[in-house]
């Protein structure tokens, strides 16, 4: 029900992606890149995707393509890349062995706090404020997530190829807004709110999104209830919602 | 500017907040309110106490002139008399019974008798089960596998008749499924070109009346030009008169645009809302169905057949579709006016019987959900982008209420946006 291909690009641009905004809003992730010499890490997969990611004045910025980067992974294939990501392969640089300190230390730590983030424990989500950073980084996470499922899943692609060209703000109240951008069937995501969405799906809080995100809650009985709100072209949110449940497939 | 009273929900929310416990989604299916068409939910309610005529009432005591109709089955008017009694007295001689009721061979006879593409009928409870029939007596008939569906269908609840990415449905349950476009029918003789000697059927609805987007009635030949196709290639041609039903043509509404199924499916006007379905069809399949396997617990059921030869026969002696069509056109025309008198583009589509509506001044949908919540929230019961249903039971006194709520909510809502304006 899902594919290597697919995965890698949700690893490469939903996972390590949002190494954007752990950077952005976690002090302690900034700080591991705060003082260091300006360093990009490419990841090149073959049949897949390819992306680098540039560490510099504590902050994080992720861009498609690894022709110019100062640490070079290339994959032989997106099960490897993907192995990368479960922890079942080492990587091997073909490019900036000198820089492989940075490799072992600092992007391993800030890795670690990714998943800290995104696997969470009971206990950790008690704190309110670790339980709001966790939920504003899954969100991220999933809103990139759908691009990519509707760009290369199969079944994903049905779905994207029936949303009309426009922009979809997806949010949480009060949290992180993205815009899932549609043109010709094609998906783009972007972590902030469009100017002019032609529609509209929001969770009412964090705790609400959070639940949603740990399948605690329906999201059908959240809409009855008035906690998720729609509006606008409902069918843009009716194939992306399908899309939404094909998420947790590939991220779980 | 309110002169309507605005509807509140509290007992409704009280009896979801109950039934979320017990029931998935609270409300499931096309009557609940995360199928798209309540925005915002908190406009509309979701529980009824009782109905009556053209009107119903929620559990809050909330009166509403419905348009909505139950989403069809409600032709007569909710508790239509004529058909209350005859569904009544036939609960006093019985209902499910091992032996069926003769009252099944009346009502096929009737059917047969009154939908002019007809030689036979055959009953179950639900649309989705005589689509499912159509669909499987297609194969059964043809031997072929491959079913054509026009994009933007709905044919019901059977994983065959969904869409790969619905969930439950797998890959392999639509690997048979062709697509094509509504009134494209160069692109369905390509489609058949492509898959000659596969294809068992091709079914549609008589027009285009899906949800979100505009109805589309069909190109002038587009029908006659499909029977053609159909005829030449092999291909069973299947219309499922679900939704428009007895709304467009007591005899079919293939009859209505000129051609004959060979194939049709009915259910919700049947029996003004006692519980049946019906699929009729050509001599040459009469076998295919016999040799199926397909029945129900109470597919047999005495009462929706003796409601449903009541509710036909009023139909037939009224002409009701003529009364629907007056009735939905007067309406629409009203609505129209009123939105343009307020600055409004409200486009109708559909047929009148069935009309759907968008308010076309903004692409995004939501000035007119905003307009089609201030009339629910004032007692005018529509869906957001859904066609709406006219009913017997709806007088010119309803009518004019109707375009007096609207007009109001035409004027609230472009208060609080005058930046559309």
């Amino acid at each position: 029900m899902t594919d290597a291909k697919t995965l890698a690009y949700i690893n490469m641009y939903a996972v390590l992606g949002t190494l954007e905004n752990l950077c952005e809003l976690d002090p302690k992730a900034s700080a591991l890149v705060a003082d260091i010499k300006p360093i990009s890490v490419g990841f090149e997969v073959k049949d897949g995707p390819s992306a680098t990611i540039t560490f510099k004045n504590g902050r994080c910025r992720m861009e498609q393509g690894c022709t110019d980067c100062d640490i070079k992974l290339p994959f032989s294939s997106c099960e490897k890349f993907n192995g990368l990501i479960d922890g079942t392969v080492t990587p091997i640089p073909s490019k900036g062995f000198i820089h492989i300190k940075f490799l072992l230390n600092t992007f391993t730590k800030l890795t670690d706090i990714l998943t800290a983030y995104m696997r969470p424990s009971e206990e950790d989500l008690k704190d309110e404020e670790f339980f709001n950073m966790s939920t504003t980084l899954m969100f991220y996470t999933i809103t990139v997530a759908i691009s990519q499922i509707g760009n290369y899943d199969k079944i994903g692609k049905f779905s994207a190829e029936h949303i009309v060209d426009g922009d979809i703000m997806m949010s949480i109240k009060g949290g992180p807004k993205s815009t899932i951008r549609a043109k010709n069937g094609h998906l783009v995501t972007i972590k902030k709110a469009p100017e002019d969405p032609r529609s509209v799906m929001e969770f009412g809080s964090m705790k609400l999104a959070n639940d949603l995100f740990n399948g605690k809650v329906s999201a059908m009985a959240q809409i009855g209830e008035g906690n998720i709100t729609m509006s606008g072209m409902i069918n843009m949110l009716d194939n992306m919602n399908r899309i939404l449940d094909r998420v947790g497939l590939y991220l779980a | 500017m309110a002169n309507f009273k605005i509807n509140e929900y509290d007992k409704s929310r009280e009896w979801f907040n109950r039934a979320t416990k017990v029931i998935p989604s609270g409300v499931y299916g096309h009557l609940g309110p995360a199928e798209g068409n309540f925005i915002p939910v908190s406009a509309w309610p979701f529980f009824s106490e009782k109905a009556k005529g053209t009107y119903f009432w929620d559990v809050d005591g909330n009166k509403f002139i419905d348009y909505m109709c139950a989403y069809g089955p409600n032709i007569m008017g909710y508790n239509d008399p004529d058909v209350d009694k005859a569904a009544l007295e036939q609960a006093k001689s019985g209902n499910c019974i091992t032996s069926p009721s003769y009252k099944m061979v009346e009502l096929a006879e009737l059917m047969v008798d009154t939908v002019k593409s007809a030689d036979w009928a055959f009953f179950a409870k639900n649309g989705n089960d005589v689509t499912t029939l159509a669909i499987m007596a297609a194969r059964n008939a043809t031997h072929r596998k491959k079913i054509i569906f026009v994009n933007g269908f709905y044919h019901g609840v059977s994983a065959v008749v969904q869409k790969i990415d619905y969930p439950g449905v797998l890959p392999e349950d639509v690997a048979n499924n062709l697509y094509v476009d509504w009134n494209d029918f160069d692109a369905l003789e390509k489609l058949v070109a492509e898959n000659e000697g596969e294809i068992a059927a091709f079914i549609s609805t008589p027009y285009l009346h899906g949800n979100y987007f505009d109805n589309q009635l069909p190109a002038d030949g587009y029908w006659q030009k499909v029977r053609n196709l159909c005829t030449e290639k092999g291909i069973v041609l299947i219309v499922d008169d679900v939704r428009a039903g007895f709304r467009l043509d007591v005899a079919g509404s293939d009859h209505y645009y000129g051609f004959e199924a060979d194939m049709i499916c009915f259910c919700k006007a049947i029996a003004n809302g006692w519980n049946v379905s019906c699929l009729c069809g050509k001599d040459f399949l009469k076998d295919a169905v016999s040799g199926m396997s397909y029945t129900g617990s109470y597919w047999m059921s005495a009462i929706p057949f003796a409601a449903g030869i009541a509710n036909i026969t009023k139909m037939r002696e009224l002409n009701l579709p003529v009364i629907l069509k007056e009735k939905g056109q007067k309406l629409c025309d009203g609505l129209k006016e009123a939105g343009k008198n307020n600055g409004f583009d409200l486009v109708v589509s559909g047929e009148p019987a069935l009309f759907y509506l968008r308010i076309a001044n903004d692409n995004t949908m939501m000035l007119h959900q905003a307009w089609i919540a201030e009339c629910v929230k004032r007692g005018i019961f529509f869906a957001g982008h859904h066609n709406h249903f006219i009913n017997y039971a709806l007088s010119d006194a309803d009518i004019k209420h109707t375009l007096e709520v609207a007009d109001e909510a035409f004027k609230v809502v472009k208060k609080e946006h005058p930046e559309a304006f």
